[in-house]
């Protein structure tokens, strides 16, 4: 690893600027009472107000229970973890196939399954509104997990038919010769070696739905508050104030501690364990 | 033998919600009517045990409110009350008639009361979604005006020009309220008339916009503007009625001059002389526009918003409330409604009839600045007293200068119209006839 040159320097430097740049003001925002225009920092603080006000303020509002902001970070994680997990459990075998074994109608199969992502979120999310009523499953945890598989399954089958594919059939083999029984190999050797890549799809599904809000939005019927709807309701009018900008904040943090997770348990687990022995 | 306890228990568990569900349809019948006494009505309610509340939960005054005084009285009449935050009553009533067009009836849907007003509640009374005439029924209506010979009664009797027939119970009492921001308008340069708006604004040009219809805020301000271009002079008046008592040709005659007016206006609004005219979409938009100097007004539902404005820090230090226009301030109520498919309908009359005390009106006007729903004169004087001393006040105004410039609002069937016409004519340009577009209006709203 040379030093790095001045030109990439400063690109490095544009573009954590415009990755980090935008929650500088969020940050700011969030500790305001009155920032007006053409004001560089906010006029009054909220920790000047914070003592006249008879209502909690910014930070006071945002992490107390009146926000929802718990609930609906419970909730966000909640079903973004079950969705992951049903996620898996559905794509892997099915990938294994789709990776592995040649079958009529294969590529209009492949070609199907992406589908779920050029139809609009909206036609599906009306669509499903309509049928979870009559089914009873509108406003229910159980519905809205059902309408977060459709947008995560293509990608997780995407992914992890390209894992599958990457991991030649010699090593499961191999275990076979010596004598491994058919749950010794996939325990010892084929989840290992897949480990990073479904690693990788989780993360992924678990991102997307934590970030979905048409489908919670229109399924959950305000009785289910997610991350993604609650900013919302909060900043739908295209103006944030300071709660709305505390919330902004707290809704990044599930998808920055999903990267540090498994930003961590990649480098250690997968690669610095090896195989099971 | 445990074992047929635990059956029993378990079937009780199961069979005991779907009972509750069958009967509802004769306890709402026999409530309605005024078969069943109150007491009874509390002991279902404890049955039924839970209580889901639709709001708009944009104001975290209210959302406060609701969880800090309304949910712990409703804990001790033994019901749970479910706050369910929302952003769009619409897609509430849409959902509430998708329910009960999927054959949802009382007892299995949803929503058991609803914050609404005008259009909604129409649609709602028109497609047969409401639950009843109950509020008359419940022991809390003793303070609100009924007597329709009283004119005070009128604003509790319609809502938009639709009879309420008791199907909803009013929650607050609103006035459509301009503010200034007194660091950039001279007091004595404040416009009285949509005339001389017209021409502040021609020396300042800019300095003003509107929130944009279909938002009932624009379509208020649209009927304000009407209202005081009818050229028959007489101002709300023919705006009461029906869409199908008034032929489209005798509304646009009456709609026309407002809108030309509103047409002329276009260009002198925010951004109005070089990019087109910029309206926001919602009350926190143009908040935001005036917090940040870029308007010297702020016009939209709030008599107390300027006092709540500044405890929260989202209106400028120096707003003040002003009258404009003169003679044509609207003045409304908005309601809690009970749908016809709501899940536990005793539950959701205690919970109407609790936001009706004056216990509830009064600490709600106190943390959140929503002016009470009941009428002051009906009720003794300490409660009056008590609801006096709740208010938040009223900044540079009194509350005769209001009562003395209150009109009543447009029939909500009228409304669509005008904001139909609004859309087309000045949003779309069309170059089309007022009478013409009202006259496709009438079709379309027609079907």
């Amino acid at each position: 690893m040379g030093r790095l040159s001045p030109f990439q320097k400063i690109y490095l430097f544009l573009i954590a600027g415009f990755i980090l740049g935008p929650f500088l003001p969020l940050i700011i925002q969030s500790f305001a009472f009155r920032w007006a225009w053409p004001d560089l920092l906010p006029g009054t603080w909220w920790l000047e107000q914070r003592e006249k006000s008879p209502i909690p303020l910014a930070w006071d509002y945002v992490l107390s229970p009146y926000s929802r902001i718990w609930e609906a970070t419970l909730n966000t994680v909640l079903i973004g973890g079950i969705v992951t997990a049903i996620c898996l459990a559905i794509c892997l075998p099915a990938a294994k196939v789709l990776a592995r074994d040649r079958f009529r109608g294969k590529s209009l199969l492949e070609f199907g399954l992406s589908l779920p992502l050029i139809v609009p979120e909206t036609a599906i999310g009306i669509a499903l509104l309509m049928m979870f009523i009559r089914l009873g499953l509108a406003g229910t945890y159980t519905g809205i997990i059902i309408a977060h598989l459709i947008p995560t399954i293509p990608y997780m089958i995407r992914m992890l038919t390209s894992v599958w594919q990457g991991l030649g059939r010699e090593f499961e083999e191999q275990a076979m010769i010596l004598g491994a029984s058919r749950w010794q190999v996939l325990r010892l050797v084929t989840l290992p070696m897949l480990m990073p890549g479904v690693v990788a799809g989780a993360l992924f599904s678990f991102l997307v739905s934590t970030n979905i809000f048409l489908l919670t939005f229109l399924l959950g019927q305000g009785k289910i508050v997610t991350l993604p709807t609650l900013l919302f309701s909060k900043i739908s009018g295209g103006q944030i104030d300071a709660t709305g900008a505390g919330i902004a904040l707290i809704v990044t943090v599930p998808g920055i501690a999903m990267l540090l997770i498994s930003e961590r348990f990649l480098r250690e687990e997968a690669f610095g364990q090896g195989f099971g022995n | 033998m445990k074992r047929t306890v635990a059956l029993a228990g378990l079937l009780t568990l199961t069979t005991a919600p779907l009972a509750l569900a069958q009967d509802a349809a004769a306890f709402r019948d026999a409530f309605l009517a005024g078969e069943t006494g109150w007491p009874a009505v509390e002991a279902r309610a404890r049955d039924e045990g839970e209580v889901n509340f639709y709001y708009w939960g944009g104001s975290d005054l209210l959302n406060v409110w609701v969880d800090s005084m309304a949910v712990p009285a409703l804990a001790t009449k033994g019901v749970t009350l479910n706050p369910i935050r929302i952003t769009s009553t619409k897609d509430v009533v849409d959902v509430i008639l998708a329910e009960k067009a999927a054959g949802k009836r009382l007892g299995d849907g949803s929503v058991d009361v609803l914050w609404v007003n005008g259009e909604n509640f129409a649609t709602l009374k028109v497609q047969d979604g409401l639950f009843g005439s109950f509020a008359q029924l419940l022991p809390t209506s003793a303070n609100i005006e009924w007597n329709a010979e009283d004119p005070r009664s009128l604003l509790n009797l319609r809502d938009f020009g639709v009879e309420t027939g008791g199907a909803e119970m009013p929650w607050s009492g609103e006035q459509y309220v301009c503010a200034y921001n007194g660091d950039t308008v001279e007091e004595d340069a404040l416009p009285a008339t949509f005339d001389q708006l017209k021409a502040y604004l021609t020396e300042n040009p800019g300095r003003f916009t509107y929130v944009k219809p279909p938002h009932y805020l624009g379509n208020t301000f649209v009927q304000q503007a009407v209202y005081a271009f009818n050229p028959d002079g007489t101002g709300a008046e023919p705006f009461q009625q029906n869409r199908d008592d008034i032929a489209p040709e005798e509304l646009a005659r009456l709609i026309a001059p407002g809108l030309e007016y509103l047409k002329s206006l276009e260009p002198l609004l925010l951004n109005g002389s070089d990019s087109g005219a910029r309206y926001p979409e919602d009350p926190a938009a143009i908040d935001g526009m005036f917090l940040n100097g870029e308007v010297d007004f702020n016009c939209k539902f709030g008599i107390y918003a300027v006092s709540t404005g500044l405890s929260t820090g989202t209106y400028p230090e120096a707003a003040r409330e002003f009258i404009f226009p003169e003679k044509g301030m609207i003045k409304n109520k908005n309601y809690l409604a009970i749908p016809a498919n709501a899940p536990n309908p005793a539950a959701a009359l205690v919970l109407v009839d609790w936001m009706t005390t004056v216990d509830a009106q009064a600490t709600k006007l106190e943390a959140t600045g929503f002016p009470a729903g009941i009428d002051g004169w009906t009720l003794e004087l300490s409660d009056r007293a008590a609801l006096e001393s709740a208010s938040p006040g009223l900044i540079a105004l009194t509350e005769e200068d209001l009562e003395a410039n209150a009109v009543p609002d447009t029939n909500a069937t009228l409304v669509d119209v005008i904001e139909a016409v609004w859309l087309d004519y000045i949003e779309r340009d069309s170059t089309e006839g007022i009478e013409a577009l009202v006259q496709r209006a009438y079709e379309t709203l027609g079907q």
